[in-house]
This record gives C-alpha cells, sequence and structure tokens, in this order.
C-alpha cells in the first residue's frame, strides 16, 4: 500500500514538474509551435452540387509530411485520414468512378509508397431504444434504426476551418443529423464545450441531432461507428483520468481508440473523446450528460464497404472494427427534454494529444504555496536579526 | 454554522443554592423528587437533554441543500451559482445579527421567549423553504433560508446562555461538548438520511419533481418542530426554576460597543483573517461536494453523501479530544498552523490526485476541529474581558460576510470552469490563512510571545493575575473601558518597577506584571 502510494505520489509530482516544464517550454518557445498548410478541395467542383453526396479534401501540409483529410457524404458519412511522408503527396479522385461504386482505386493518393498510416471513420447507423424503466442499459426496446446511408445530405457548407453537412431521415422532414468537420492544422482549442485540445496532426468531428422527433418520449440513442483500416485498425479503447477539468467542468476522463502495431507501444492513430454529451447547442454545466461506449468488436468489412463510396474507393482489403457510443446514463433527462445531443470527438495519426493545465491554475499554486514560504524565510531572518541586534546592544546588563 | 464555545468565567459561584429546595420566603416546604428538584443533578440532566435537542433541529436543516443537492438542481432546474444562493441567504441576516443576538436575549426579549422566538423563526423558515419547493418558486426557497438563518445563529447564542445558566464550573465543558456533538450528529443524520427520505417520497408521489422535494424538506421541518418543542418545555422548566430557587433570568452578559473595534490589535485582525479564509474553504465545499465526489471519483450519491458527512462525524468526537489536547499544552498559534497545513494538504489531495477522498475528508474533519479548538480561544487571550463581546460578535459577523460572499463566488465558478478550479481556488484561500498564521506566529513572537505559550507558562502567569483581573470582570467596567488602560502610573508602582530592576525581591501581590498583563493587548 505504502508504495503504490509513493508511486502514486512519484507520478502526481512528476506530472506536475511536466506540466511546468511543458507550459514554460511553450512559453518560451512562443509562436514557434508547429502548423500545418491547409489547402481545401470539393469534389465535384461544378457550381450545382451532385445528388449524391460530395467529397470534401483538406490537405495539410507539414514540414516533411502531409496529412490528407478526406470527408465524403456518398453514403454513410465517413472520414478518411491519410499520412503521407512527403509534403508534395496529392490525391487524385475519378469522379465518376467514384460515384458509381463499383471499383476501389478510384481514390488515391500519389505516390502510393509514400503512404505511412491510413485511418477512416465511418458513421454507419443512429439507434434509438426505448428506457421505459430509465436504466440506459441499451440492450433491448429497440426501434427500427436509422441508416446513416440513407439519408439525404445537403451541400457542404464551408467556412474555414470547418465544414458542415446535415441530413434528414429518409421518410421524415423535420429534424437533422449533422455533421461538422473543424482541421486546425496546428495546436488550439475550440471555444465551446467539451474544448479537446487539438494536434497539428487531428481533425475534429462534432455530431449532433437537432429537433429529430423521437418515437417515445423515453427514448435515448446510441450511434454506431466503425472505424476501417488497412493493416491496424482502431483495436482498443483506453479510458483515462485527468485530473484538469478546466476546459471541460466535470468531467475527469478522457477515452481514446487507439490502433498499435502488433501491441507495440507506438500508437499510429487514434480517436479521442470525453464521455459527455450536450443536451443544448451553447451549453451550460447542467447541460451536460455522460455517455458510454461499447467494447469495439471485429466486424466483417462488407457491409461497410457496400454503406460509404469513399471506403470502396480507398480501401482494396479493409478490415472493420465497430464501436457503439451511447447517449445517457439510468436518471438523466431523456432526449426529448431538449431536442438536441450533441457529440465531439477528434481523429487524428500519431500519438493523441495530452492536456495540460493551464497558465492560471499553475501561477495561483505557485503564489498560493510560495508566499507563505517566502513569509516564513523573511520573518525568520528578521526575527534572527533583530535578537542579535537586541542581544549586542542591550543599554541595560544584569546586574547578579 | 459557526461554532464557538465560551471559555468566559461564570459570574460568581454565589448562585449556587444548597439541596432540597424551597428555600426563601413564601415557597412551600414539601419536599420534591429528585426529578423535579431543580437543583438537583437528575433534573438538570434533563434539562441538559432539553437543550441539546434545541439545537438539533436548525443544524439538521442547514444542510438540507448539500444533502439533496443533484435532486434540488435537477428538480428546479438551476445552476450551481443559484444553487450555492440557498447558502448565501442563511448567512447574510448573520452579518448583522451576531452582533444583536446577545442584545436581544438580554435586553428585549428575555431569554425563554428569546428563545422561543428564534425557534419560531427556524422552524417558519424552514416550513416556507419547503414550501418554495413545492410550488416550484425558487425565490420563495431563497425566502426561506433568509427567515432560517435569522433563526439560525441567535438559537446558537441562547443555547451557550441557558448552558451557562444551569451549568457551572467543569461541568460547563462537558455541556458545551455535549451540545456541540448533538449539533454534529443533526448534520450527519441528516446528510445520510435525506437521500433515502426523497426516494421512499418519490415512490410515494410516483416521480422524482419540485413536489416530492417540497414533502421531504417539510418531513425535514418536522425536527424543527421538535426543537420548539424544546424550546418551550425548557422555557417552562427555567420558569419553574426560577420561581422556587429565586434566581435570576440568565444573561449573555455580552456588551457590544461596536467603536471598540477600532481598539482591536494587529494580532486579533490576523486571526479574523484565519477565521475568514479557513472557514470559507470548509462550509461551501461541503455545501456543494457532493456532485464533486459523483463526478471525479465516480462515487454513488449515498456514498458521495456519506463521505461529505465524515467532517462532522469526525468532528463530534474529536472535538473534545483535541480541545483537551490544546488546553493541556497551549502553544495555540501552533496547533493554529498544523491545522491550516493540514486543510491545505487535504483540499490539494482533492484537487490533484484521485487517490481515495476519504482520507482527504478524515484528514479536513480533524484538522477542522484541531482549528476550531485553538483559534476561538486565543481571541480571549488578545482582547481584555470587556471587549470580548464585541471581539467574537465582529469575528463571527465577518465570518458569515466571508461565506455568503464566497457561495456565491463558489457557484460560479463550477459553472464555468470546474472542479480543478475551484479546488485550486480553496488552496489560494487556505494560503491566505497560512500566511496570516505566519504573520500571527512573528506579531505575536515580536510582541512576547504570549499566543504561542505553553500551557504551564499560561498557568502561572494565570495565577499570578487571577486575583487582579477578576476585579475587572464586571460589566461596569464598559464605562470607563477608554480610560482604564491610561492611567497613569502611581508613585507606588513607579519604585516598584524601579525596585524590581535592581533585582530587588517584592512582595508578590506587589507584582508589576499584574497590570500589564491585564491589558496585555495595550502595553507592548
Amino acid at each position: 500500500m505504502a508504495a503504490a502510494m509513493t508511486a502514486d505520489s512519484g507520478r502526481v509530482w512528476g506530472i506536475l514538474l511536466l506540466f511546468v516544464c511543458s507550459s514554460s517550454q511553450s512559453l518560451f518557445n512562443g509562436g514557434d509551435s508547429y502548423k500545418r498548410e491547409l489547402t481545401v478541395k470539393l469534389y465535384p467542383n461544378t457550381s450545382s452540387p451532385s445528388p449524391g453526396g460530395e467529397l470534401l479534401h483538406v490537405r495539410a501540409v507539414g514540414g516533411n509530411d502531409t496529412l490528407h483529410f478526406l470527408f465524403c457524404s456518398q453514403g454513410a458519412p465517413t472520414l478518411l485520414v491519410v499520412h503521407t511522408n512527403s509534403p508534395s503527396s496529392i490525391v487524385e479522385v475519378n469522379w465518376p468512378q467514384f460515384v458509381a461504386r463499383n471499383t476501389s482505386g478510384s481514390l488515391r493518393v500519389e505516390p502510393q509508397s509514400s503512404i505511412l498510416y491510413s485511418t477512416a471513420v465511418v458513421f454507419s447507423r443512429l439507434l434509438e431504444y426505448d428506457d421505459e424503466n430509465n436504466t440506459a442499459e441499451g440492450t433491448s426496446n429497440f426501434f427500427p434504426p436509422y441508416e446513416l446511408q440513407d439519408f439525404s445530405w445537403s451541400p457542404m457548407n464551408l467556412s474555414k476551418p470547418t465544414a458542415v453537412i446535415c441530413g434528414s431521415a429518409p421518410h421524415s422532414s423535420n429534424g437533422s443529423l449533422c455533421f461538422q468537420l473543424t482541421v486546425l492544422g496546428s495546436e488550439g482549442r475550440p471555444e465551446l464545450w467539451p474544448r479537446l485540445l487539438h494536434s497539428p496532426n487531428s481533425s475534429q468531428v462534432e455530431v449532433w441531432l437537432d429537433g429529430l422527433l423521437p418515437r417515445s418520449n423515453t427514448s435515448r440513442f446510441v450511434l454506431e461507428l466503425q472505424a476501417v483500416g488497412g493493416a491496424f485498425p482502431l483495436s482498443k479503447v483506453d479510458v483515462r483520468q485527468f485530473i484538469d477539468d478546466e476546459y471541460t467542468p466535470s468531467i475527469f476522463k478522457v477515452s481514446q481508440w487507439v490502433s498499435s502495431a502488433n501491441n507495440g507501444s507506438d500508437i499510429l492513430g487514434f480517436v479521442q473523446w470525453k464521455p459527455v454529451a450536450y443536451r443544448r447547442p451553447r451549453p451550460a454545466l447542467e447541460d451536460a450528460t455522460p455517455c458510454r461506449h461499447s467494447e469495439p468488436q471485429p466486424q466483417t468489412a462488407n457491409k461497410t464497404t457496400d454503406s460509404s463510396a469513399l471506403i470502396k474507393a480507398f480501401y482494396s482489403d479493409p478490415r472493420a472494427v465497430g464501436m457503439n457510443v451511447s447517449f445517457g446514463i439510468a436518471g438523466e433527462p431523456f432526449y426529448n427534454s431538449t431536442m438536441f445531443l450533441s457529440w465531439t470527438m477528434l481523429v487524428g495519426v500519431g500519438s493523441p494529444p495530452v492536456d495540460s493545465f493551464s497558465p492560471l491554475v499553475i501561477g495561483i499554486m505557485a503564489a498560493g504555496l510560495g508566499i507563505p514560504f517566502v513569509l516564513l524565510l523573511v520573518g525568520g531572518v528578521c526575527v534572527f536579526i533583530m535578537k542579535r541586534r537586541d542581544t549586542s546592544d542591550a543599554a541595560y546588563q544584569p546586574i547578579n | 454554522m459557526a461554532d464557538f464555545e465560551e471559555r468566559r468565567g461564570l459570574l460568581g459561584d454565589e448562585n449556587e443554592c444548597p439541596a432540597a429546595g424551597g428555600q426563601g420566603a413564601g415557597g412551600a416546604s414539601r419536599p420534591m423528587a429528585a426529578i423535579c428538584d431543580p437543583s438537583h443533578l437528575l433534573h438538570r440532566v434533563v434539562v441538559l437533554v432539553f437543550m441539546c435537542f434545541l439545537g438539533f433541529g436548525s443544524y439538521f436543516c442547514y444542510d438540507n441543500p448539500a444533502a439533496l443537492q443533484t435532486q434540488v438542481i435537477q428538480d428546479l432546474n438551476l445552476n450551481t451559482a443559484s444553487f450555492m444562493q440557498l447558502y448565501a441567504w442563511y448567512s447574510w441576516p448573520n452579518v448583522v445579527l451576531c452582533f444583536l443576538g446577545g442584545f436581544l436575549i438580554d435586553r428585549v426579549f428575555g431569554i425563554r421567549l428569546g428563545t422561543i422566538i428564534f425557534s419560531l423563526f427556524v422552524c417558519i423558515g424552514q416550513v416556507i423553504f419547503a414550501a418554495g419547493a413545492w410550488s416550484n418558486h425558487f425565490w420563495l426557497m431563497e425566502v426561506g433560508r433568509f427567515v432560517f438563518g435569522i433563526g439560525g445563529e441567535s438559537l446558537a447564542v441562547a443555547q451557550n446562555t441557558y448552558a451557562v445558566n444551569w451549568f457551572k464550573g467543569k461541568e460547563l465543558n462537558l455541556v458545551f461538548g455535549l451540545q456541540l456533538s448533538m449539533a454534529r450528529l443533526g448534520s450527519t443524520v441528516n446528510m445520510n438520511i435525506m437521500g433515502w427520505v426523497y426516494s421512499k417520497v418519490a415512490v410515494a408521489v410516483g416521480s422524482p419533481g419540485y413536489t416530492t422535494l417540497g414533502i421531504s424538506l417539510m418531513i425535514a421541518a418536522g425536527t424543527c418542530v421538535f426543537s420548539l418543542l424544546c424550546a418551550l418545555v425548557l422555557a417552562f422548566l427555567d420558569k419553574r426554576a426560577e420561581r422556587i430557587l429565586h434566581k435570576e433570568q440568565g444573561k449573555t452578559g455580552e456588551v457590544i460597543k461596536l467603536t471598540d473595534v477600532k481598539d482591536f490589535s494587529l494580532a486579533l485582525w490576523l486571526i479574523f483573517i484565519i477565521c475568514v479564509f479557513y472557514y470559507v474553504a470548509i462550509f461551501p465545499f461541503i455545501g456543494q461536494g457532493q456532485v464533486f465526489f459523483i463526478e471525479k471519483f465516480n462515487f454513488s450519491p449515498a456514498q458521495a453523501r456519506a463521505v461529505n458527512s465524515i467532517v462532522y462525524i469526525i468532528s463530534a468526537p474529536a472535538s473534545p479530544i483535541l480541545g483537551f489536547i490544546v488546553d493541556k499544552t497551549g502553544r495555540n498559534v501552533g496547533w493554529v498552523f498544523a491545522a491550516v497545513i493540514a486543510t491545505l494538504g487535504a483540499h490539494m489531495m482533492l484537487a490533484f490526485t484521485f487517490w481515495n477522498p476519504w482520507i482527504a475528508m478524515s484528514l479536513l474533519g480533524v484538522s477542522y476541529s484541531l482549528l476550531a479548538c485553538a483559534l476561538w480561544p486565543m481571541v480571549a487571550f488578545v482582547v481584555p474581558e470587556h471587549q470580548l463581546g464585541t471581539a467574537y460578535g465582529f469575528m463571527q459577523s465577518i465570518q458569515n460576510l466571508g461565506l455568503a460572499v464566497i457561495a456565491i463566488i463558489v457557484g460560479v465558478i463550477v459553472d464555468v470552469r470546474g472542479y480543478l478550479v475551484l479546488e485550486v481556488f480553496f488552496c489560494a484561500c487556505i494560503c491566505i490563512a497560512l500566511m496570516a498564521v505566519v504573520g500571527l506566529y512573528f506579531v505575536d513572537y515580536l510582541k512576547g510571545g504570549g499566543l504561542n505559550q505553553s500551557a504551564a507558562a499560561r498557568a502561572k502567569l494565570q495565577k499570578e493575575t487571577s486575583t487582579n483581573a477578576e476585579t475587572k470582570m464586571q460589566p461596569s467596567m464598559v464605562a470607563h473601558g477608554e480610560h482604564a488602560r491610561l492611567a497613569p502610573m502611581s508613585a507606588f508602582g513607579l519604585r516598584n518597577r524601579y525596585l524590581s530592576r535592581l533585582g530587588a525581591q517584592l512582595p508578590d501581590h506587589c507584582s508589576t506584571h499584574l497590570s500589564s498583563l491585564a491589558h496585555r493587548s495595550v502595553l507592548k
């Protein structure tokens, strides 16, 4: 027990020291943080939007590598991230073949040999279940699921650095499910909660349900995601505890869906999120609702390939792993209390970004602990000096 | 709720009546059963029981919001800032009432009527609070807490006055300890029971909601009704004892003169700072602690309430023990320093680690009890007797002001920046208290170290000054308060001072230390 405690306290002090060093380092480096050059291209580049959906390509060029972010609304919404080790790699799209969805290879990253790693996330289904007993188990009472490949998607709404698509369910006109892609290309934090920390190698996808009519008064939603990769798809979810909830008040955990090469320690790609969903567009603390994830399960890739044009176009032999994210726990208000639900995640390559303390917290702790210490020191020195002075020039000497 | 133990000496033991009452003119001299005899121990034990339960209701209902935090927030659609207003409104009337409590009891109502009136305020306030919840009007709940606050703190003064009136000498420590333990018991029972009460009412009503909350709070108001009954019984017994024993109605003996504030020494202001900044890191934290433990440590609501109440549970037995230790060893400033450091450690543990919060909260409970035992008596060491009432009143007043303001700030911080920043804020408050303790140590050291003396040295000084000090305990001192300490030294005194520097032996009763120590706060 004592060893565990000292190990824990050692780790805590190590973390504190690390954060002090890293924040002071960033203070000294100033504006030297890594930034990628972003260029955006929308397919098809005709004035009238294609009825099937569009493909957005964001090319983020760094010093000696390039990241390609491809976001497609043909079929199920898909985000594909390709990491190449050349700053001049490009993406070539054969649009008619891409739309036809017959063959793979209609989307290629040239040169093929420069591809280091690629990962894709497909948003395949939105499930709804009736939670009569308010237990949020999510195992029964499912209504027929919404297949996102059947949704009709609006044209992409681009406003740097974000792109938004909204879709409505096949047989209903009101309510929408929207996806927003944000690529910053550098370190940063968006303004709205959960204020996930971006790195230059990450992009953020925010999913929200707005006004979709629930099919019962006590229904809750589950979103099904599929991670697709060639050799090493995302395989397991790590849940880490973190003491700093400054940017996402009352959330002390971070979940990371990672892929690693042969169970090694290097993380190749990740999906990172905080286990919270918000019930209002501009949320306050009481609008937060926890969300849970299921264990990732390998799936047959055929269904995924059929549902998403981008997967069909890029991957010839993909492997898919599926995971569900369910919103709400027992006792939380149901979806129909606000008819809004939003959830945010980061998708990227390399190691997931790690949050750190803000300068405010560090400053207050340093001042709070330092000043009494300094006072004690100064006071002790003063008292010592005064005592020396008193004994050295005492006017009256004791007679006896 | 603030707690303090009056350590003033009692005004004379001449009120002690011989046993077997019925003495005095006009009294029928039939012998009474021991339990009916006001001067017999058995009767006084019965009175003690009622005295202890007098405060039970107000302490039980004070922390009702904390015990039902998730339910209050969810049923009434509040945010944390609005929730903490319920605590702020309790403290606002006590900023002013701390000065008036003694005055109202001594001059306006008398102890019996005063206690009944304050109990009525507590009861009515809690009923208004419950009615506000029942009808889903948050402003009415705030009014209820305000009315509850008017009665709550003053009731504590009345309880203390009853105790001082019925028990003397060494019994008084035990009585104060029992009253404090009953208060803490009330808080603990509240924390652990109200959640269960709410769930049972929810089953009966059908669903949780503001109606369920209102009914639960009405049930809690039952304890206030019980306390009101105790107040009525106590009034009857006190009146009966007055008739039988021919003693006067008890008085607090407090005299408040606000102009005395300008004479407070630097040491006393530092003690005030310690008091304010320490308690604002304890009570507002407990007030909203339940959600913190649920969110950060994944506790269930029942576990979160239990760990929240551990501070009170520990303080009930720890206060008498630690009080005994502090009395025996002295060195109050050292104990205060230790308590503040321990609290800082507890808050840092809660902020920066995921260690089991039971450890941090137990540490918090012990250090909170230690500080109460070491800090409040220090006021009596730096303030002359006739200003003690003003000093304690002022201390409680600014403590309540601090609690009211900080309660609101706490709510806003949680809503905007989360719990880590909140804990860092509490650590900062404790650090300010720590700076004040360090300052107090040096200020006191430079003035001769009166506050940090060991108990043996202090007892020796007490003995030397006791004869002199007792004659100055009369309230008539107030009249010449400003002039007494400026009286010029007599020829006799001057000669004695000169002789003592020569090393000549003085008779014991002529020691110049006597007069200087009686006015410690002024001469140095």
